[in-house]
Formats: C-alpha cells, sequence, structure tokens
C-alpha cells in the first residue's frame, strides 16, 4: 500500500505477521508446528520445529526429511509427497459428509 | 456552457471484480484530493465491512453491507440515493450542495443493472446523472477471469473507462494481451494503468492479438460465489489461522477468490486482503476506530459449504 494514504505493511512472510517480537516469533514457530502436527499425519506426513532447526522439518512415512522455510513452503512440498494438494476440506480433515 | 447534468447529482459507479483494486485505486484517489467534496458509498456483498475502515478520508461514507447492490441489496440502494437526493433538495440554493456521489460497487456486482436501475427509477432519474463507469482491472487475474467469469465480462463491457491496476507486477506480454482483449470487449473504452493507485503508462499493444475468449453460454454454468463470514474466537489464534490458510490458497486458490478482514494479533490489528492465492502484506491497522467486525473474516468462494470451512479451521486449530 502507497505510504502516503495507506497504513504500515508488517513486514516479513504474510503468516509471520503476527508476531512483533522474537519472543513472539518463537512462540509462533513452535505453534505453527503443532498445528501442522494437527493436520499432516492423515496425509501421512509428519511436522517438527525445534530450538535447533531453522526452519519446518517435513517428513514422510518412508523418513524423508527436508526442511523448509516457510508455510508456502510446507504445501508445496506436502503436495509433491502426498501426490496432490493438501486440501483442507478433504474428508480426513472435515469429516465425511 | 453545461455540463449535461442540468443541476443533477453526479454518480460515478466504480465497478470491478473481487479484488481488482477498487478500495486501493478509490483510497489513492481521495487521498490526492479527488471526489473530495463527493458523498461515498461503499457496497460489500459480506455482512462485514472492510473498505470503510481503508476509506477514512472520504467527507462523506455510508456503507451498504449484507449483499450486492445489484441484485439483492438494490432496493437499499435505492433507497440511500433518494435520501441523498432529499437532503441535498433541502439544502438553500445559495447554499453548497451535493454535486458528487461516489459509488464502490462490491466485487460481485454487474454496473449495469445498477445504472438501469437508477435511470428507471422515477425519482432518482430527474435527481442523479450516472457520469462515469469506472472499471478496475487486476492485470495478474483478469485474463483468467475471463476465460471462465462471464461477470468479469459484463463488468469490461459496461465500463466507460478500465483502470488496469497491478500492470507494474504483471507480466509485460501478459499486460499486452489483456489490454488487447480489453478493447476488443469494449472497444470504446479509456485505458488508464495504476499501481497502488497512482497512474502507470502502459505498454504499446498496437498488432497484439487479443486472448480468444471462449463462449461461456456453452459451458455448464459454474456454482455462484458466495460469502462466508467466519468468526475467529479465541480457540483460533493468528498462526492457527494462518496455517489454515495458507493450505487453503495452496489447494483451493482458484475458487477461493477473495477473503479479507481484520484480526487481533500480538502484533495489534492487521488487516488481511489476498486475491485467489496472491495474499497482501498485511497492513496495521490503528487500534481506534470500529473495532466491533474484528475477528470476522469474510471468505468469497464456490465449490464448498460454509461448515466445512468451520469445522476444517477447528481441526487446524485442535483445540
Amino acid at each position: 500500500m502507497c505510504s502516503a494514504c495507506g497504513f504500515p505493511a508488517a513486514p516479513g512472510h504474510w503468516t509471520e505477521a503476527g508476531s512483533p517480537t522474537a519472543h513472539d516469533r518463537l512462540r509462533a514457530k513452535f505453534r505453527r508446528a503443532q498445528v501442522l502436527q494437527n493436520v499432516l499425519p492423515a496425509f501421512g506426513l509428519k511436522a517438527f520445529a525445534g530450538g535447533e532447526i531453522p526452519g519446518i522439518q517435513i517428513s514422510n512415512l518412508s523418513g524423508n526429511e527436508t526442511i523448509v522455510r516457510d508455510l508456502d513452503e510446507v504445501w508445496a512440498l506436502a503436495e509433491k509427497l502426498s501426490g496432490g494438494p493438501l486440501d483442507p476440506l478433504d474428508p480426513r480433515i472435515v469429516g465425511a459428509e | 456552457m453545461t455540463d449535461g447534468s442540468e443541476g443533477r447529482l453526479r454518480l460515478t459507479v466504480l465497478g470491478g471484480y473481487l479484488g481488482s483494486g477498487k478500495t486501493t485505486w478509490l483510497r489513492h484517489q481521495l487521498h490526492e484530493g479527488r471526489f473530495k467534496d463527493a458523498h461515498v458509498i461503499v457496497n460489500e456483498a459480506a455482512e462485514t465491512p472492510v473498505d470503510d475502515a481503508l476509506l477514512g478520508q472520504s467527507s462523506r461514507l455510508s456503507v451498504l453491507a449484507g449483499g450486492c447492490v445489484c441484485c439483492t441489496a438494490k432496493a437499499d440502494l435505492i433507497l440511500l440515493l433518494r435520501q441523498l437526493c432529499d437532503e441535498r433538495s433541502s439544502v438553500a440554493k445559495d447554499q453548497p450542495r451535493l454535486a458528487q456521489i461516489v459509488l464502490e460497487t462490491s466485487g460481485l456486482a454487474d454496473p449495469g443493472p445498477i445504472v438501469e436501475a437508477i435511470k428507471s427509477d422515477p425519482v432518482l432519474v430527474h435527481h442523479i446523472l450516472v457520469s462515469e463507469i469506472i472499471v478496475a482491472v487486476d492485470a495478474l487475474h483478469a485474463l483468467s477471469q475471463l476465460k471462465t467469469e462471464s461477470l468479469g465480462r459484463s463488468q469490461i463491457e459496461i465500463a466507460g473507462q478500465l483502470i488496469v491496476t497491478k500492470a507494474d507486477v504483471a507480466e509485460a506480454g501478459a499486460v499486452k494481451t489483456l489490454l488487447a482483449t480489453l478493447v476488443n470487449l469494449n472497444p470504446g473504452t479509456i485505458l488508464s494503468g495504476a499501481s497502488k493507485g497512482v497512474e502507470v503508462p502502459l505498454p504499446e499493444f498496437a498488432g497484439v492479438a487479443p486472448e480468444i475468449l471462449p463462449d461461456l453460454s456453452l459451458q455448464p454454468a459454474r456454482p455462484p460465489l458466495t460469502p462466508t463470514r467466519l468468526y475467529l474466537d479465541e480457540s483460533v489464534d493468528w498462526t492457527a489461522f494462518t496455517v489454515w490458510l495458507s493450505a487453503l490458497l495452496h489447494a483451493r486458490g482458484d475458487d477461493i477468490v477473495r477473503v479479507k478482514g481484520v484480526v487481533r494479533t500480538p502484533a495489534g490489528r492487521l488487516l488481511l486482503q489476498t486475491v485467489r492465492k496472491i495474499v497482501q502484506s498485511p497492513e496495521i491497522l490503528p487500534e481506534q476506530g470500529d473495532t466491533h467486525e474484528d475477528n470476522m473474516i469474510v471468505v468469497i468462494g464456490r465449490g464448498y459449504k460454509p461448515d466445512q470451512l468451520k469445522r476444517s479451521l477447528k481441526h487446524f486449530a485442535g483445540r
């Protein structure tokens, strides 16, 4: 947005916009992994974020591990590993109709 | 000399598809002093208005939320316009009177029926002159929309002026094809380019072939786009919401046409807006102002049930 007529934009990747301090960012990182862990196992994947790795570690059942930087990369990788986009409205998530 | 308005109120209709940049453009025009004394009417199809928060620079602003003014909320629009005409008529002739109205339609609106409704209203026809129809066209998404959405075509066909937004970030060849396609759809229109509301030059496109658009009447009708309101209660924090939304846009970005709303986060009130798969950097809104719609997110799309969105989000949040 134009700096004259708009409001300032939050810096960084949009998903990290809600974390103004380093403390908030660390907490968000762990929470992100926890949220991913609520979803990925239904698609045969696992997520892990520890203090010692820079991003999010995604692994599949055969033990392939990849570290990705942000959520866009998580979904691109999940699509590659599970053979199709991971749909949040999949019956495995929202239940059968 | 007469401007043809014969003392009537001039009405500017600002239309364009969901996320095409209508509000951004209008916001910058207001900042520059254009439409300075105009009464601005903002229409939003969902019941949660967001754009009014961004148009604080207009001197007079009305919001028509909860229906699109070309169909479900048409009666509300006529009522509001009649009211504005009444108020104006009650001001003495030697006093400054309202001279202009700017109507920003919802992205789901076809300006055609709006203009027809005004012209066929026995009161408004004597008081209001539709002086210009400006339509914003998103340089990044318009070509693919035009291939599948008849609404996008109707909006472009009726425009007197087309503003090609985001032209600076789209690929130059695609912009040229888009411009040729626009002129093909609406040969008399005035074309201009804009980036964040600021006018930018458009590339030369003489000799460029327009995109061949399929005949949509031969294709099965697609389900209509509908707005869904999602309330983020205390069980859904910003992080869970972003994980969910990023996944949703990755998988269904072609069907989730627009998401917008104001979310409360540790960093303050964030204005979130998406257009298909693209998420704008959230803007940090001031704490003051109307906050009662905070945490209410509007999702406009097709191909799902509102309840599925809610269940999916809860599942992600895991609480």
